[in-house]
């Protein structure tokens, strides 16, 4: 699904990079979840892939256009932002050019929140504007779902929802998810690979080597 | 009032502005980008001197070089990614430099103040056709841009994913800006232009609703400040600019008052 060849990045224009030498393959219908310590370019990775950076040099090859992503923050939302879910759904819908008038029900009905269609979406609480954020994704039966630490800032229960919800996409439609994550404990549970982050590069686990890995250095 | 004909040019052209000026403003505030509207005001300025002086129509030379400071701006952003305001602040100065140099020589005529302050009785039939004619292209545009231009307004990086042209219309809406500026130079003047991309909205913004309800009610105080300013401009025979602008502060003021009022009862 992506390919990854010889990626530099520097947001400086010279070096040191921050990604150096990037390479790997994710599969179609993986569910990746990428690891590492502030500062590993985590974030960096993804918008180089969402085509949001250029890189330096290097190549990143993606077998499918039906790409969606959700941000850990939306960049000019406010709690005072004058939207309905509607309207932001409707939004997206009319950019992708889609027709199909049962969309966007379809899609809140895919993360249960249906009855919150005309409700401004300021006065949802973090958890449930995550799930509408997601709903947005869906919109465009994607192939390939990209998350920004989906789980920040919001309450356990809804935490569990949203995981429970990216592994369905995942496991039941066969959604490639390629999610940076800080929540050790969900990427192992949900993820069938993990990748490291660390000094610039990336190691693809496999989720059993990786929990082995884990347990080898915990002793 | 409205048999003289000076009155009925004035009239038309604030009712072209009163769904102009909202529809723009409304983009523009929510992308916390409403200081644009005072730069594009003085570049305005800098085009008006520029058009007395060499003789041409003002109007058109200051949508001239609105466009091109909002063209500027937008080129800009890439500079000044986290600081956008000092941009507006670089074209501020350099239009208000070209705007006072020129006027100081005294070459500009006497009537440089009906664009400062607005003047009723200075609406011609020509600058009737080009308000016309800009705001008609300006509407249609904005209309037939709305779901992409929400789309940026509220999410540009997720616009960018979803294949929005996000660059190219960015400038396409910086151009609409300068065209909404310069139609409103006759009525509104230089000075309070600003006042009238904000005030209306953030009104509507009292009123806690989606984005078609504010836009709608934007235009709708949008349209109440502009005609009763221009009411009672003639009147007590005042710029219409200054009493435009009191009167969407009084509306504004109005409304917050009467939500704490119905949240009491």
């Amino acid at each position: 699904m992506i390919n990854i060849k010889n990626l530099y990045f520097t947001y400086t224009n010279s070096k040191p990079y921050i990604l150096d030498n990037v390479s790997l393959k994710i599969e179609k219908g993986n569910y990746v979840s990428i690891l590492g310590e502030n500062g590993s370019a985590k974030s960096t990775l993804i918008k180089l892939i969402l085509n949001l950076l250029k890189p330096n040099s290097g190549e990143i090859t993606i077998a499918t256009s039906k790409m969606a992503y959700v941000a850990q923050k939306v960049e000019n939302f406010n709690a005072q932002f004058p939207i309905t879910v509607d309207e932001m759904l409707n939004c997206h819908k009319k950019v992708l050019k889609l027709k199909d008038k049962n969309l966007i029900l379809k899609s809140l009905q895919a993360v249960g929140m249906e009855d919150h269609a005309h409700t401004l979406i300021g006065n949802l609480s973090g958890g449930q504007q995550q799930k509408i954020f997601i709903a947005r994704s869906l919109i465009g039966n994607p192939e390939l779902l990209i998350l920004d630490e989906p789980s920040t800032g919001i309450d356990i229960q809804s935490m569990e929802d949203i995981y429970e919800i990216i592994k369905g996409l995942n496991q039941n439609l066969g959604i490639t998810v390629v999610s940076v994550e800080h929540n050790l404990k969900a990427a192992l549970e949900n993820s069938t690979n993990i990748l490291e982050m660390c000094h610039g590069n990336g190691i693809l686990y496999n989720i059993h080597d990786y929990k082995s890995k884990l347990s080898e250095e915990r002793g | 009032m409205f048999e003289y004909g000076f009155m009925q040019n004035a009239l038309i052209a604030s009712v072209l502005i009163s769904i102009l000026f909202p529809i723009v403003g409304v983009f523009l505030v929510l992308k916390r980008y409403s200081m644009m509207g005072d730069t594009m005001s003085h570049a305005s300025f800098a085009g008006v001197a520029i058009g007395l002086i060499l003789g041409y129509n003002p109007i058109l030379c200051a949508f001239v070089f609105t466009a091109l400071c909002g063209l500027s701006i937008e080129f800009l952003r890439d500079y000044y990614k986290k600081y956008a305001e000092l941009i507006l602040a670089i074209l501020l100065t350099f239009s208000v430099g070209i705007g006072i140099t020129l006027v100081s020589t005294g070459k500009a005529g006497a009537n440089v103040n009906s664009y400062l302050f607005g003047s009723i009785l200075t609406v011609t039939k020509d600058d009737l056709y080009i308000m016309f004619v800009l705001s008609i292209i300006s509407i249609v545009t904005l209309l037939s841009l709305y779901n992409q231009l929400l789309y940026i307004t509220f999410d540009e990086e997720g616009a960018k994913v979803s294949g929005v042209k996000v660059k190219i219309i960015n400038y396409v809406f910086a151009l609409l800006v300068g065209a909404t500026i310069s139609v409103s130079l006759r009525i509104l003047g230089i000075l309070v232009m600003s006042s009238m991309i904000a005030l209306p909205v953030a009104t509507s913004l009292q009123l806690n609703k989606g984005f078609k309800h504010t836009l709608i009610y934007s235009i709708m105080f949008g349209f109440i400040d502009i005609i009763l300013g221009l009411v009672i401009s003639y009147y007590i025979n005042c710029a219409p600019g200054g009493t435009i602008a009191l009167t969407s502060v009084f509306v504004l003021v109005f409304v917050i008052g009467s939500k704490k009022v119905l949240s009491i009862v």
